[in-house]
């Protein structure tokens, strides 16, 4: 593909511009396609959020919030398994397409995780009164929060591309690793100090309108994570081929 | 053009790249065993990154480096063994005294008995062993390192720039044991600056320019080789 | 097994050197004492309750005392290029882990076992019956810290701005530990026995277990360059 072969006369970066990033990285198609269809979907869940879905009778207007943070807290936690795997298949394969791959998603998880830490708060305080509590998952993601941002920081102080890939990998295998027990702990933690405050999301039984807004709220955050890991890859591609025969 | 499946050392179109810099570029080279070679080139030629290559302290970008068949990246404790390094630093504990430092190395190589492989291969520094490293002159540092690389009786040697640092009285210690080494059988490879000491012992110079071999010859003709490499660092020097 | 008995050399060096120059003992002790103090002014550590405060306390020092003690010890490795020596040696990459990982576990111990009787007495603890558990805890969760630092400093040692990072890197991977440590060590604090403390020992242990497994496992791309 792209990114391994080399051209004889390698391009300039006023040929790249004359001839236009298309030919290092060229536009696809399926992405295209793939972003109409996100937008569609979003405008689906935008329907599916405040006109399928009942308006919830304890928590009232400020609950359906929910239909983002959830979505935002399954990609956080999706692009860091990428990450995982990513990881895992680079250190076998050395191949730094794989690392590419793992930046970018990381770099998006850090966004979609940074939605939850934000939206998390917004939907507590009208309900709950407060911005912040304790609450297991939220605090795990504060951490995964953490441990997404020293990834993306470790990277910067690493100049070499093949040994930051390789610390960035085991860095990822072991964040990965973390995650669970810090949920775990975590929530022991709390249990052991509980606080006035919890937060709840939906109710015992969720009214099956609510599940199916949940769902493509998913399927909307999904689509949106996998064009915007496609984009930035792109992005990422042209960059180097400047940086290569630079 | 290829040497025999046992050749020592094989580095098949290995590449190294540092951020960008091509410090080896698409080297094939093959070291037959017992083969005394000598690596030559200007600062920044590659002639280090091709040792820390063979000895696996490296990984190239791409290519294949292996060490008697074996892939160097697959290496097991069997295949270290074999190998003796001296770089750039000495690998030297400054805090401990020559002696500790020797036995460290003898012990973690699994040597039965250490303190006499200490004691033979510091046979020349006898006097400086229960020093501290810290205190000791360049010249005798090197010495104990190159005590340090040769002390489990290594079958291939690597040795970037070992003369470095040694007054006449040492240098030619270590010309004479180099020798004595390759007369053993042993595969020697030395990177080097003076082209005279690359042809008084090594049989074969292989000069680097900007990671490519630009120069491999035998030194049987050595007025040959001189003139070949002084023109070539020449013309590398005004570019 | 392999890679003990070259771990077991690589660690005897590091103890060796260490007695010789008192260089990381000294400045981690050093540190952990002043936290230790300064923290008894800064927080709350009077009346009840003040076990959780000192054993958060004692952590937080811990901790960080534990890092500029592992990044001391790559330092040194550093200097001279002595990694390389390791490296070409037989000993092998998980040899080399788990030596730095037992030497550093001997160092912070032995200043947590000087600092955690000063702090008791400073503080008017006594915890009695929960002394062994207080011991087991600092053993487990200082193995924790050990194992993850150990992974990470030998990175750490390798960028831009050396050994800076490594809390960077640490802190959010041993969020679960520091929970579980504090919550166990203010039990034994407080006197209680193995029992409110016992989930958490069994956290650390499955920590300490889980990151010594990935730890052994990955440090060889770690040391590669």
């Amino acid at each position: 593909m792209a990114t391994r072969a080399k051209p004889k006369a390698p391009l300039l970066p006023l040929e790249i511009a004359r001839t236009g990033p298309d030919a290092i990285a060229p536009p696809s198609t399926r992405r295209r396609v793939l972003g109409w269809v996100t937008v569609g979907a979003f405008l689906v869940l935008g329907w599916a959020a405040f006109f399928l879905a009942p308006q919830d009778d304890v928590q009232g207007a400020p609950q359906r919030i929910f239909y983002i943070h959830v979505p935002s807290a399954w990609i956080g936690f999706l692009a860091f398994f990428v990450v995982f795997v990513a990881s895992l298949r680079f250190l076998r394969t050395r191949d730094l397409r794989l690392d590419a791959l793992a930046v970018s998603s990381a770099e998006i998880g850090l966004l979609f995780t940074t939605g939850v830490l934000v939206t998390g708060p917004l939907w507590a305080r009208p309900i709950w009164g407060v911005f912040w509590s304790w609450d297991p998952r939220l605090t795990s993601f504060l951490v995964l929060w953490l441990i997404y941002l020293s990834y993306l920081a470790m990277r910067q102080y690493v100049p070499d591309p093949m040994r930051r890939a390789r610390f960035s990998a085991v860095l990822g295998i072991v964040g990965f690793a973390d995650v669970p027990v810090v949920y775990l702990s975590v929530r022991w933690w709390r249990a052991l100090h509980p606080d006035q405050v919890v937060f709840v999301s939906g109710g015992p039984r969720m009214p099956t309108e609510m599940v199916v807004a949940l769902v493509i709220g998913i399927a909307a955050f999904t689509l949106f994570y996998l064009y915007l890991l496609t984009v930035r890859l792109r992005v990422r591609r042209l960059r180097d081929a400047l940086e290569e025969e630079a | 053009m290829r040497a025999p499946v046992d050749a020592a050392i094989r580095l098949e179109g290995v590449t190294k790249v540092y951020e960008g810099r091509r410090a080896l570029d698409a080297v094939d080279l093959d070291v037959a065993q017992g083969e005394y070679v000598a690596v030559m080139g200007g600062n920044g030629a590659g002639k280090t990154t091709l040792l820390r290559v063979i000895a696996g302290l490296a990984t190239p970008t791409r290519g294949a480096v292996s060490i008697a068949g074996v892939p160097v990246d697959r290496a097991g404790p069997g295949l270290r063994s074999l190998l003796g390094y001296v770089g750039h630093d000495t690998m030297l504990y400054g805090d401990l005294t020559a002696r500790e430092n020797l036995l460290f190395h003898a012990r973690l190589f699994g040597l039965p008995d250490p303190e006499r492989a200490v004691a033979d291969a510091a046979a020349d520094v006898a006097h400086a062993l229960d020093r501290t490293v810290r205190v000791l002159s360049r010249g005798t540092k090197q010495r104990v390192a190159l005590a340090r690389a040769f002390i489990h009786q290594p079958r291939i040697v690597l040795l970037d720039e070992p003369y470095t640092g040694l007054d006449e009285d040492a240098s030619e210690t270590l010309s004479t044991n180099l020798a004595s080494l390759a007369s053993d059988g042993r595969t020697i490879v030395v990177a080097l600056h003076e082209v005279a000491r690359a042809v008084s012992g090594p049989e074969r110079i292989v000069a680097l320019d900007r990671g490519r071999i630009a120069l491999d010859r035998s030194t049987a003709a050595a007025d040959d080789i001189e003139s070949a490499y002084r023109e070539l660092l020449r013309t590398g020097a005004n570019r | 097994m392999r890679i003990l008995a070259p771990a077991w050399l690589i660690a005897r060096k590091d103890l060796r050197l260490e007695l010789r120059t008192r260089d990381i003992v000294t400045s981690v002790g050093l540190f952990a004492l002043l936290v230790v103090v300064a923290a008894s002014f800064a927080f709350p550590t009077w009346g009840r309750g003040r076990e959780g405060v000192a054993a958060g306390v004692l952590w937080i020092a811990f901790l960080f005392a534990g890092l500029l003690g592992i990044g001391r010890s790559f330092a040194i490795e550093k200097e001279e290029s002595c990694i390389d020596g390791l490296l070409l040696s037989p000993a092998g990459p998980e040899a080399i882990f788990l030596g730095k990982l037992l030497a550093t576990l001997v160092f912070t111990l032995g200043v947590e076992l000087v600092t955690l009787p000063v702090f008791v007495v400073l503080l008017q603890l006594s915890p009695g019956a929960g002394t062994a558990v207080l011991i087991l805890a600092a053993l487990l969760g200082t193995f924790g810290l050990a194992t993850v630092g150990t992974l990470f400093a030998a990175m750490a040692v390798n960028t831009k701005t050396r050994e800076v990072i490594l809390p960077l890197l640490v802190l959010p991977i041993a969020v679960p530990l520091l929970i579980a440590s504090v919550e166990a060590t203010a039990a034994a604090l407080g006197g209680r026995s193995l029992g409110s403390a016992q989930p958490w020992l069994l956290v650390m242990a499955a920590y300490d277990a889980l990151f010594l497994m990935v730890g052994l496992s990955t440090f060889r791309h770690v040391t590669e360059a």
